[in-house]
């Protein structure tokens, strides 16, 4: 019988494997954050290196310098629909840093006519469709960031949220074939298939084709946080809120928002974008999760841009009294956020 | 006899082609396929089995098997090509994630268009019934050779599992709940089937399965291993063995006595092995079939028999607001399943002169400020989970 080096082909199978076990499982570029109860695999892991290059790549404008003392007297303003109740100098310098948010080059033109920026044509009387669906956008905004505290919290949202330096957005979703589950982003009710009695009875018929359509939902939120399942869900039973993270409290007050944000704002644009901007059933783009979060669990990695700009805060506590300009709010909650942001660099991440 | 202490075989016979028994040919031609042979594959037959090849036995079921085999096959391969717009290179780009899908919900158990499912239920019919020519086929093999027919009824097991994912949709009534065809679609039917049902693992068939199936891959693990063990003593000649115990069979019984104090017999093994396979699939099917007929939530009724171990709860509820979390079902009567259709949105109006302050929703667009899709009353706060979590 010939001597088949079996132990020593062994000995260094087991040596490599083990070497590239370490390697991968022992070093720091695993990150594990505990999500649940101990021992049930309620977890988050991420590779280090991949969060890192996702946060350098995540770039976050300076907040234009505060602004000065506004001339007394009324507001000089025609054809001010929605921040007409800031100041002036607040006002402009909402606009500039819209400019680079929205239209990525600090151009006026992008919504305005500048021979005559109150209008809301361009001189040969065509509709600017750019200024009118940026200010239903700045309503929404402010709706956002003052009825939906329970998901965007003091953080907020701002143009740059989602539109990143970009006329569009990522991740905006139009009526077609291969997406129908994105309905439910829109005006698809119920997304529930797990029972919640243990015999079989007529409230619940889902079928496992119905599952299916929750669940890439479910994971189009998913890619949209860069999370896994237990992010939110006790994946034992993905029905029960009891066992669920907090976490996936805040994400039902996303789903509400997105569907309101949807319903009442974005796809009723439809009315004034033009062809181009339609999808190829004629509606208007429509947003998701990943339109703000694009594969981060929070927005920009938390940063708190909208603390910076009053006129976009809009927080129901708010009188409707001109701001006096940055860092001064008038909500209590927001306050401390200023308070920490001034002391803290800027960029607030 | 040293030959046999390999991981591959190492005796190789070159004789003469066995024939085998005479045989009466079939209605459909001659019942056996060539006389055998030592071909050129027959080296390599040979490290994994008998190095000879042939004569095959086709005969009248095996070949009606293989027909309908195809046209399933056929079926399923041009519904998903024509899927990519008969690409063929997306088609191979998209293989593993092309799919035959099941009828949508809707159709329940009516005959839905060709499109919508249709091709699909012929697809399984036509697999179905080459699977079942394909057992009459074991069954009439085995007795033509004088043999008990164990064989078909194990393979009649695996049969059973295969059709509770009939059974089961039959009871429930809707063929939506079947497997599509597709590599990763059927994966993630599974998914979805267990997600539905409220966590299969707490089914207790579905656990009864795995034991025997991880069951069968020890038993074979330990029974391959002992006769290769004592294969220098002529323990491969099992059947010998069974009758005329000599001391491959003794050493063998031997080990494993000490080991764990009881040994199985040359013969019971085979017993065990056979049992463990046909229990699998036969527990698993049980599974299946209960699925959705007797139990909708498997997870609550392991609550409810003691199988789920308590954690704390990371949110506290009141029973008012777990109603309220509760949402709607997707399908909640077989008549309201969603059609998933894409709606046709009308030509966008005239501009209007300012977005404010009374601006239209689209057509396009639900009717109203959505009162089903923001909950009137305001859902809990999330809590923290009480210290429990380190």
């Amino acid at each position: 019988m010939r001597a088949f080096p079996f132990a020593r082909v062994a000995l260094l199978g087991f040596a490599a494997t083990s070497l590239a076990g370490c390697k991968y499982w022992k070093s720091e570029e695993r990150v594990t954050v505990q999500t649940g109860y101990r021992g049930t695999a309620m977890e988050h892991t991420v590779k280090k290196s991949d969060v890192m290059a996702q946060f350098a790549a995540t770039s976050v404008p300076e907040p234009v310098p505060a602004a000065g003392p506004s001339p007394p007297g009324p507001l000089p303003w025609k054809n001010v629909q929605v921040l007409n109740d800031i100041s002036v100098a607040e006002f402009n310098r909402t606009m500039v840093a819209m400019s680079t948010w929205v239209a990525g080059t600090g151009n006026c033109a992008y919504c305005h006519n500048v021979v005559n920026f109150a209008s809301d044509t361009a001189n040969d009387g065509k509709p600017l469709y750019t200024k009118l669906t940026a200010r239903r956008m700045l309503q929404m905004t402010r709706h956002i960031n003052g009825q939906y505290g329970q998901h965007v919290a003091n953080t907020g949202v701002t143009c740059y949220t989602c539109h990143r330096g970009k006329p569009v957005p990522q991740g905006m979703w139009t009526f077609g074939d291969g997406n129908q589950y994105q309905r439910h982003y829109l005006d698809r009710d119920g997304a529930r298939v797990i029972s919640h009695e243990m015999a079989p009875s007529n409230a619940n018929r889902s079928s496992v084709k119905q599952t299916e359509w929750t669940y890439a939902l479910m994971i189009s939120m998913s890619n949209s946080l860069g999370v896994n399942c237990t992010y939110c869900h006790n994946t034992r039973q993905f029905a029960s809120w009891q066992e669920a993270p907090p976490a996936r409290v805040k994400a039902l007050h996303g789903i509400n928002m997105v569907r309101d944000v949807n319903t009442n704002f974005v796809a009723p644009l439809v009315s004034i974008l033009p062809q181009v901007r339609l999808g190829e059933m004629g509606d208007a783009p429509k947003v998701q999760c990943q339109t703000c979060h694009q594969g981060v669990y929070k927005p920009l990695y938390g940063a708190k841009m909208a603390k910076d700009y009053p006129a976009i805060w809009g927080r129901p506590d708010w009188a409707g009294t001109p701001f006096p300009g940055l860092y001064q709010t008038a909500a209590d909650s927001t306050q401390k956020v200023a308070d920490a942001a001034a002391t803290a660099p800027v960029g607030g991440r | 006899m040293l030959e046999y202490q390999n991981i591959f075989t190492r005796v190789q016979v070159r004789t003469q082609p066995e024939a085998g028994l005479p045989i009466p040919d079939s209605l459909m031609g001659p019942g056996r396929l060539g006389k055998g042979m030592f071909g050129p594959l027959a080296y390599w037959a040979g490290k994994f089995g008998d190095a000879q090849i042939g004569p095959i036995y086709l005969g009248t079921t095996g070949l009606l098997s293989l027909m309908f085999g195809f046209l399933a096959f056929e079926i399923v391969g041009l519904n998903m090509w024509a899927s990519v717009g008969w690409d063929p290179v997306e088609f191979v780009r998209r293989l593993p994630w092309l799919s035959l899908e099941p009828p949508p919900p809707q159709y329940g158990l009516k005959i839905p268009p060709l499109n919508q499912g249709g091709w699909y239920l012929l697809a399984g019919a036509c697999l179905s019934l080459s699977i079942v020519l394909w057992w009459i086929r074991t069954y009439r093999r085995a007795r033509a050779l004088g043999m008990g027919t164990h064989l078909p009824w194990a393979f009649a097991s695996a049969i059973f599992l295969f059709s509770a994912f009939y059974f089961q949709p039959l009871l429930v009534g809707s063929w939506s709940e079947m497997v599509p065809f597709g590599i990763f679609p059927h994966l993630d039917w599974t998914s979805a089937f267990s997600i539905r049902y409220g966590n299969l693992y707490y089914n207790p068939f579905h656990a009864l399965s795995i034991v025997f199936l991880y069951g069968s891959a020890v038993l074979f693990a330990m029974h391959g291993a002992t006769i290769l063990a004592v294969s220098r003593l002529g323990g491969e000649r099992e059947i010998e063995q069974i009758t005329d115990r000599g001391t491959a069979s003794e050493r063998a019984a031997l080990f494993w006595r000490w080991v764990m104090g009881f040994n199985a017999t040359m013969e019971s093994i085979h017993r065990w092995a056979w049992w463990f396979a046909v229990l699998t699939t036969f527990t698993g099917g049980i599974g299946i079939i209960l699925t959705g007929t007797v139990v909708d939530n498997w997870y609550l009724w392991g609550v409810k028999h003691g199988l789920v171990a308590p954690y704390p709860a990371q949110n506290v509820l009141t029973e008012e607001q777990k109603l309220e979390l509760r949402g709607r079902y997707q399908g909640t009567s077989p008549d309201s399943f969603p059609m998933y259709n894409v709606p046709v949105t009308p030509a966008a109006p005239a501009m209007p002169d300012s977005m404010l302050p009374g601006m239209t929703p689209a057509p396009g667009a639900a009717p109203s400020a959505t009162p089903s899709a923001t909950p009137s009353a305001t859902p809990p706060a999330a809590t923290t989970p009480p210290g429990g979590t380190k």
